[in-house]
């Protein structure tokens, strides 16, 4: 922990290179710090207070009120609307089938609310791809996509 | 009369959606370089005279918001669009930014010269990524025209990381400020005291494109559709048991019963095909039995005799093997998650609003929901918490509604 903490310092400041210390730009920078890390453990925003000079308290404040940010795992985030529309279309029986499918995986199955698909429900939400209609075989391919890419 | 396609660009549009070309196609360029020529109070006057109201929710007349902008003391000046559509049942604005980004984006542009901003934010949620690189190239295409830019509006476009309450105008205002997206208590509205203190103009995706197509035009040709109370159309969400779901623009005054039932619009009931009910507008939503869907249009007046409102223009539709209750307790635990536990009766209701449900189903505590609902619309500091047991008192004030 200790030998690593100055390497996530490091890490942290080199993610954060073009991002201006400004207040109004927390949210910009934390998401790239999310996009690497895939968490926010406390030497990470650590760092992210030390480089953008914002106390650690309001920075975990503003991590920990973001679902999305939500992750202590570190696994990759596999997003699954059950909401309303999305339960109506089998939403429930699809996640049981996931969470299966994802044992020993790096992904890992998050319920979540209502991602703006309901026309092509159910839906789901992994990395930058948004699912559509999904199926576990459509997941299953864009996870694979996804890890290629 | 059947869908009219004005927010939507025609089905047989060839150009790219980002493209210089579509700008020209839809009237776009037209309609910046009116505006460009004009003087902001003008272009206001305009705004008003058009009766555009805000398509985001509340429908409040932009003109009038516009005004207030411009006439409130301050240095800076901002635009904000809001496109951090989260509400249940609800995708317009992805539609909107997927097939015709440029409307909106030169309406927010349009917006910023009226006021007086030179600077731009477009707030969109996290979850929607590819809409999310769709307006970025849409940025660059008015970037290349010279509308956006350090010499004209400077536009920053913002990713929200997974939060409803983020939608809250006041609480989108702290989200850009690097903060927990926790909403303010107003007065001072945004319009007089918003992004850092200073005057702030926050308006939905589909409003800003409203904006666009009345400068593409005129006031005569925007009032041509609509009722003449809520001139123009509207994009509804349509979703649940419809045979064809999916987004449709029609004009206001529409009857509700042919957006669901109409085969080039919602094609009818899918599932059991007998109609329980649709919830109207969201999470916060009014439900409606099939013949109070019958008995309205879709127009504030109308759907206010239900104590109703079109609110984000989504119609979720159940058929009657849904249980009512069941979609309730759903509504109870998004609005728990959700809420951001900044004040307590939004904090304490939502989750004693799920208690209430699981313990003894709806009626066993009528007057205490009651009660509770009371407290929460009174002493909540924003929508969420006013509104999150509007759905559940729409059942409760019709007790003899079979389905719950």
């Amino acid at each position: 922990m200790d030998t690593e903490k100055p390497a996530v310092m490091a890490e942290v400041f080199s993610i954060l290179k073009d991002i201006p210390q400004d207040r109004s730009q927390l949210l910009v920078a934390l998401w790239l710090v999310f996009e690497h890390y895939q968490r926010f453990r406390p030497e990470i925003v650590d760092a992210v207070s030390q480089y953008m000079n914002i106390p650690y308290a309001e920075v975990y404040g503003v991590t920990s009120f973001y679902a999305l940010f939500h992750n202590p795992d570190g696994k990759n985030p596999l997003h699954v609307c059950t909401d309303v529309m999305c339960a109506l279309q089998g939403a429930d029986d699809l996640v049981k089938k996931l969470q299966a499918l994802t044992q020993r995986s790096t992904v890992c199955v998050k319920e979540c609310p209502c991602l703006g698909q309901c026309d092509a429900a159910p839906a789901a939400f992994f990395g930058k791809q948004v699912l559509r209609r999904a199926t576990p075989d459509l997941i299953a391919q864009a996870i694979r996509g996804e890890d290629h890419a | 009369m059947r869908e009219v396609r004005r927010l939507l660009p025609p089905l047989d549009i060839i150009s790219a959606p980002t493209s210089m070309q579509r700008l020209k196609d839809r009237g776009f360029s037209r309609a910046m370089e009116r505006v460009l020529g004009m003087d902001p109070r003008d272009i206001i006057a305009e705004v008003k005279a058009s009766g555009i109201k805000g398509r985001g929710g509340a429908a409040f007349p932009t003109g009038f918001k516009w005004e207030s902008v411009y006439e409130a003391p301050g240095g800076n000046r901002y635009v904000v669009m809001n496109a951090d559509e989260s509400e249940l049942g609800t995708f317009k604005d992805r539609a909107l930014l997927e097939y015709d980004p440029l409307g909106p984006l030169v309406g927010m542009l349009i917006a910023a010269h009226a006021v007086g901003a030179k600077k731009a934010y477009c707030y969109i949620r996290g979850e929607y990524r590819p809409i999310e690189r769709q307006m970025v190239n849409a940025l660059q295409t008015l970037a290349d025209c010279g509308w956006v830019g350090p010499h004209a509006v400077e536009v920053e476009v913002r990713r929200g990381a997974g939060a409803y309450i983020a939608g809250e105008e006041t609480a989108l205002l702290n989200s850009i400020e690097g903060k927990r997206a926790e909403p303010r208590v107003k007065p001072p509205f945004p319009t007089s005291k918003g992004l850092w203190g200073d005057p702030t103009l926050i308006q939905n995706v589909e409003t800003l494109a409203n904006v666009t197509l009345l400068f593409a035009h005129d006031v005569e040709w925007f009032r041509q559709c609509g009722s003449p109370q809520t001139p123009g159309t509207k994009l509804v969400s349509l979703s649940g048991h419809v045979k064809n779901p999916g987004v449709y623009e029609v004009p206001f005054g529409f009857p509700m019963a042919d957006i669901i039932a109409d085969p080039e619009l919602g094609g009818g009931i899918t599932g059991s095909g007998r109609l329980r009910a649709i919830l109207l507008g969201g999470a916060a939503g009014t439900f409606l039995s099939p013949d109070q869907i019958s008995a309205t249009v879709l127009d504030y007046g109308s759907l206010g005799t239900f104590d109703a409102s079109i609110g984000s223009g989504a119609i979720m539709v159940f058929d009657d093997s849904v249980d009512l209750s069941w979609v309730l307790r759903k509504l109870a635990h998004f609005f728990a998650d959700e809420s951001c536990g900044q004040c307590v009766p939004c904090r304490i209701g939502t989750r004693r609003i799920v208690e209430m449900l699981a313990q003894g189903g709806l009626y066993s505590r009528v007057q205490d929901l009651r009660d509770l609902a009371q407290a929460m619309r009174d002493a909540s500091i924003c929508g969420l918490g006013q509104t999150a047991p509007t759905a559940l008192l729409s059942i409760l004030d019709r007790p003899n509604w079979q389905g719950a």
